[in-house]
């Protein structure tokens, strides 16, 4: 259930936030349903070999976020949110358009020409069948 | 608790020091045999051979059961269990006094033995004998003292030239005091006052010497 | 005696040591119970000398040391019946086998875990019936912490339990040690110049070079106080000395500026001055650890 996170060591990013975007990742693509108990910050550190206190900020911030829950003694899951996953995988699409824009701007890119890229991403993909 | 850890680590030194202690019986107990055939020559070199192999163990003892301890830096590892500087000390005290008393027992009842069962030599030797034998006894406890406490291989060596020297001028002294060699011929052992004087303070120097190492232990603030 | 002695794994209070070269000088030290702490320090830092202090194996000059709230080194036997100890410059005996350092080990402590040493002996692809002196360097390291975890402790106190060991064999050590602290009733103490072991898995990190502690706190508190900013200065304009930033370093309009106490005003403070933030980066351990030695040398020799 837990297995797959992987840290790499070229990320710069601090491990508890590679450990929050891989489990916004699961439920974003629907592995970790709404409402799923999660492991225990204790065991998640266990298992991914990494200290307690970092999982422990990654569970405080995603708790802040609504995105999962702790309850005192009963462990965490999944926030029961209807729609969590679909707002999350909204809010990945978010974050790369706005990188897409900002690094359009640093070339001069005019936001018609970003709109006649997309399009062409588009139709490259659906060329090599790939969505 | 105390005492049982004090009994590992006691057995521990047992098991670790098997060889020295078998082969220095063995060389001593080869050495008596030596002593008891035919030629007067022999014999003398047999006695000579079993003094000097309680020599050699009371000097190797120290070496390979307390310097190597530090040297190899397995200290760390005993340190590491429940025991104290104290208890270390105690433990590795009788722990070596053992590995040395064992083969000295030995050779010293196995002389005894000779002599009661040989018509041809006088139980007049007795005493002398015994304490003769206690020199080497002494000497280990002064290497061993050394060793603990001087922590090196250097300061166990100055211990060790001293007492290998020192063993014939205190043979020579002793056999010459007169109310001792007086009684060497005689059929019966002699325990005059004179003998038990020396031996009393040959034991009483040994509880000296292991005091003075204890008061020394206990009193270091870095004991790695 | 109250709860909050006991809550502290480890604790020095103004812990010193004099020797002839060296100074070990007023070490304040705290380990939560539950938690792991990693000591970061170059060679000949007090990193040693300071384990030695709370093992009671060396008795400090002045100050305390408790450990499982026990006073070293006055109840060092006390404490040592729930300490596990392993450290760089300690041997095992050559002569004898892996095998009979565990029944040694097994016949003192009650908490020795069979399944698990035979586990462990698997894991780090040991063997009980090899002598010691037949053993890697690597192989040594891991048999040593063979012993003491498999003992179940309540604290391991670990002196550079991975340096000079291949990246497996590291990983494999990471990994038990991790698996230790399933149990919020056991701490771990390792010290260690490997900073991206310490990063990984500590929770409380504790800097110290020439004697002196540099810094000690929570891990993740510490990292999110440093920062790089990667600044591009126009011609003309000069940088100010701003609270939190100890140390700029410029080359023609480049700057990088490193923060100790980054709060996101300082990149609003610069882009006020003129000068453009391009980048605000974290930092490695390693990246904090050497700016830290660099300040605090300074430090002490202004």
């Amino acid at each position: 259930m837990h297995g797959g996170f992987t840290f790499s060591q070229s990320d710069k990013r601090p491990i508890y936030l590679q450990i929050m975007e891989q489990i916004k990742q699961r439920i974003a693509v629907g592995d970790w349903a709404e409402g799923q108990p999660i492991p225990s910050i204790r065991q998640l550190a266990v298992d991914l070999h990494v200290s307690v206190i970092t999982v422990k900020r990654a569970y405080y911030e995603l708790e802040r976020e609504g995105i999962i829950v702790t309850q005192h003694g009963k462990g965490s899951h999944v926030a029961s949110t209807p729609g969590l996953g679909a707002r999350l995988h909204e809010q990945e699409l978010e974050q790369h358009l706005e990188q897409a824009t900002r690094i359009a701007a640093q070339l001069g890119m005019r936001p018609k020409e970003l709109e006649d890229r997309l399009r062409e991403a588009g139709d490259r993909l659906a060329e090599k069948d790939l969505i | 608790m105390r005492s049982s850890m004090i009994r590992h680590l006691i057995l521990k030194d047992w098991r670790l020091n098997r060889m020295p202690i078998s082969l220095s019986i063995v060389l001593g107990l080869i050495a008596l045999l030596v002593a008891q055939c035919g030629v007067e020559a022999v014999r003398l070199l047999g006695s000579v051979w079993f003094f000097i192999s309680l020599c050699v163990l009371g000097s190797m003892l120290p070496g390979v059961a307390i310097v190597n301890e530090r040297k190899k830096q397995t200290l760390a590892f005993v340190m590491s269990l429940p025991v104290s500087s104290v208890q270390y000390t105690i433990a590795k005290g009788l722990s070596i006094l053992a590995m040395f008393l064992f083969p000295w027992l030995t050779l010293l009842i196995s002389a005894l033995v000779v002599i009661e069962t040989r018509d041809d030599i006088p139980h007049g030797v007795i005493p002398m004998l015994i304490i003769l034998a206690m020199l080497p006894l002494i000497g280990f406890c002064i290497m061993s003292a050394a060793a603990l406490v001087g922590e090196s291989e250097g300061w166990l060596m100055v211990a060790s030239v001293l007492c290998n020297s020192s063993y014939w001028f205190a043979w020579y002294l002793l056999a010459r005091m007169p109310s001792l060699a007086a009684n060497w011929g005689r059929p019966v052992a002699v325990w005059n006052p004179a003998a038990f004087m020396v031996l009393s303070s040959e034991v009483g120097s040994i509880a000296l010497i292991m005091a003075i190492t204890f008061f020394f232990q206990s009193r270091k603030r870095d004991f790695i | 005696m109250t709860d909050l002695a006991t809550d502290l794994a480890v604790e020095l209070r103004g812990v010193s040591k004099k020797y002839r070269y060296f100074t070990l000088d007023n070490i304040h030290l705290k380990l939560p119970r539950g938690q792991i702490m990693g000591l970061i320090g170059a060679n000949g830092a007090g990193k040693s000398t300071t384990i030695r202090i709370l093992m009671g194996l060396v008795h400090q000059d002045s100050g305390e040391a408790r450990v499982l709230g026990h006073s070293m080194p006055a109840e060092q036997v006390a404490a040592k019946w729930d300490i596990g100890f392993a450290s760089e410059d300690m041997r095992l005996y050559d002569s004898m086998t892996l095998g009979w350092h565990m029944s040694f080990i097994q016949s003192i402590y009650s908490t020795w875990d069979s399944a698990y040493a035979h586990l462990l002996l698997k894991r780090f692809g040991l063997r009980a019936d090899q002598k010691i002196k037949g053993l890697s360097h690597g192989q040594r390291v891991k048999a040593a912490l063979l012993l003491v975890l498999a003992r179940k402790p309540k604290l391991l106190v670990l002196d550079e339990p991975t340096t000079g060991l291949d990246p497996v064999a590291r990983h494999e050590i990471l990994r038990e040690l991790t698996n230790v602290m399933a149990d919020d009733s056991r701490s771990i103490l390792f010290s260690s110049h490997n900073t991206q072991d310490v990063e990984q898995i500590s929770d409380q990190i504790t800097f110290i070079d020439r004697g002196r502690i540099i810094d000690s706190m929570d891990k993740e508190a510490y990292l999110d106080r440093w920062r790089r900013l990667r600044l591009e200065v126009p011609l003309g304009i000069e940088l100010p000395a701003l609270p939190g930033i100890i140390g700029v370093e410029q080359q023609g309009r480049l700057a990088v500026a490193t923060a100790n106490a980054f709060v996101p005003d300082l990149a609003q403070a610069y882009e006020s001055t003129g000068a453009h933030v391009q980048r605000v980066e974290n930092m490695t351990l390693e990246e904090i650890f050497i700016a830290n030695v660099e300040r605090s040398r300074e430090e002490v020799e202004a």
